[in-house]
């Protein structure tokens, strides 16, 4: 997969930008709040259609302007697409409207046509971070490959929020709406264990593998799937009635603590090494490396969803790896199309992986010289 | 707008406030009224104040109506033992419009959102339990919008009516007619073919 132009319109600091993007590396370098991070979260806004920081998404937007739009022709397997985000002002906050090829499309018909693995800083926080965290890799990979997935979690989201909002209301709360909630969260909430759980046993193979690669079979890196609650059975209908077993249970408590305690809002992934939890026992290389891992693991996972190279979206990342890593990192996802990197100054990178350095200096780019020539 | 007549300026103002209108429509439409007829003007101004004197809720099914009960409630020829229930008074209009629905209607108020403090005490529910009880009901037709609170809204009461013994159907989802089967978007369709129907 490929983006043959790039076009940003009120975007960020980009007024106005027309961008042809070299196949293979293409490296933003330059100083600081010039506008690197701003053109990969543009392209990442095409793949997820929602970008990676952004607190308030009116932010997207430059200065005073009404809308920001973001464009791109993308070369798939299956032929040339056209996607864009137009991001309009409304109200306090903003809207966002989606296109494939200039026809407006819902967002769960968004997505899936452009797929991008994008690793930024936060994700070196995967193994020690929060289980938010790593609920965000699985519906990463889940949501660009499958819309039922993406329209389950936005379902079960919904109602999440409401029963959270009702639990958390003064005076006791209605049973029977409390019930319904529950009756929704089970239904959606089994199918997306089900998915996460066929999920992870992929992303943990793959991620395995690349560790052994780099450090050796032994001790071995695992990743486990830590759902909530406790699940014996995989199909989305036992999942379904031992979530609706869990919240039946454990209503009291729920109602106590003002709070939804179980269901996949709550799950989290066991990262090990030779059997130990990492994020206790690792060294911080440890945890590193096994990060890198997991969004290898994340990469290959999209490919072979999608029978191409995902695009690769690396913020800021490489600075933080030291030579040896970032360089098993880029060789073992040596097979991808295109990659966008950013970074203050020149990454030292493998000698196979062809690139082009664009200076971006306030919103305008330069590009200067080919990295590996 | 300091250079307007303050009256000018001031009904662009007051145009403003209404959803959909900007700056540019309320002053094209403030010029407009200002160069009509002082009949027009008069009845739009007499139509606005009248809505608000002379609207309100009916008593029995929470619908807008001038005289109490609402002329729907008080149509004989309607089936009595057939509820549809919607969220708000235009909702009756759309189902009316269909020209296809004989019984009479329960409007609810809204629908439950405990994130927008809307939860079941804020709406017409209890008096939705007491007409199944009183009026012999026998069948609540659950016409909620098909969104996440329309949805929950409806599964709530399917619940909330079940020791009733009434009968609760909720509306099909469908595709739409001269619509391209193409276009249609998979829940939809997914939802369509569950409740596909013997040719």
């Amino acid at each position: 997969m490929r983006v043959l132009s790039l076009e940003l319109d009120q975007f960020r600091n980009y007024a106005a930008l027309r961008f042809t993007p070299p196949s293979g590396a293409c490296v933003f370098i330059g100083d600081n709040a010039q506008g690197k991070s701003n053109l990969l979260e543009a392209l990442a806004l095409l793949a997820t259609g929602k970008s990676f920081r952004a607190a308030r998404e009116a932010d997207l937007i430059r200065d005073d302007a009404p809308a920001a739009s973001v464009s791109a022709r993308v070369a798939t397997r299956h032929g040339e697409i056209q996607a864009a985000c137009i991001v309009a002002r409304a109200g306090e906050g903003a809207r966002k409207r989606f296109f494939r090829n200039g026809r407006a499309v819902p967002y769960g018909q968004f997505l899936g046509g452009v797929m991008a693995v994008t690793f930024i800083p936060l994700d070196l926080q995967l193994v020690i971070g929060p289980a938010g965290l790593r609920r965000r890799l699985l519906n990463a990979g889940l949501a660009q490959t499958s819309r039922a997935y993406y329209r389950d979690l936005a379902a079960y989201g919904a109602v999440v929020t409401q029963k959270n909002a009702l639990l958390r209301a003064s005076g006791a709360p209605d049973r029977d709406l409390l019930l319904t909630y529950n009756e929704q969260m089970a239904i959606s909430g089994g199918r997306i264990a089900s998915a996460r759980a066929v999920y992870v046993r992929k992303l943990a193979s793959e991620a395995t593998a690349a560790h052994a690669r780099w450090v050796g079979a032994s001790p071995e890196f695992d990743v486990a799937y830590r759902p909530s609650p406790a699940l014996a059975e995989e199909t989305p209908e036992a999942i379904e009635q031992a979530l609706r077993a869990a919240l039946e249970a454990n209503q009291t408590l729920e109602i106590k603590r003002r709070s939804a305690l179980y269901g996949p809002h709550r799950d989290d992934l066991a990262l090990s090494l030779g059997g130990l939890p990492l994020a206790r026992f690792g060294s911080q290389g440890q945890q590193r490396t096994a990060v890198l891992a997991l969004k290898a693991a994340e990469y290959a996972s999209l490919h072979a969803a999608a029978g191409e190279p995902p695009i690769l979206l690396l913020d800021d990342v490489l600075s933080e790896l030291d030579r040896e890593r970032r360089h098993a990192f880029l060789s073992s996802l040596g097979d991808f199309d295109q990659a966008f990197i950013t970074s203050t100054d020149v990454p030292d990178m493998p000698a196979t992986l062809r690139g082009e350095v664009v200076r971006v200096r306030a919103g305008s780019l330069a590009i200067e010289n080919a990295a590996h020539a | 707008m300091d250079d307007l007549a303050p009256p000018l300026s001031g009904l662009i103002g007051e145009l403003e406030k209404l959803p959909t209108i900007g700056p540019k429509t309320a002053a094209r439409l403030a010029f407009y009224i200002l160069s009509a007829s002082r009949e027009d003007a008069n009845a739009l101004a007499e139509a606005i104040v009248a809505v608000k004197d002379r609207v309100r809720l009916c008593s029995r099914c929470f619908s807008l109506t001038e005289a109490d009960p609402c002329s729907i409630c008080r149509d004989v020829r309607r089936d009595p033992k057939t509820l549809c229930v919607v969220g708000e008074p235009k909702d009756v209009y759309a189902v009316e419009r269909s020209m296809s629905f004989k019984g009479r209607y329960h409007v609810l108020g809204g629908l439950i959102s405990p994130m927008d403090g809307i939860g079941v005490a804020q709406l017409h529910v209890k008096e939705l339990v007491e007409r199944v009880g009183t009026e012999g009901i026998d069948e609540v037709i659950v016409a909620t919008n098909p969104n996440a609170e329309g949805e929950s809204t409806a599964l709530y009461l399917a619940r909330l009516l079940a020791p009733t013994g009434v009968r609760v159907t909720r509306l099909a989802y469908g595709l739409p007619i001269g619509g391209d089967l193409d276009y249609a978007d998979e829940v939809t369709l997914a939802r369509a073919l569950e409740g596909r129907r013997a040719l």
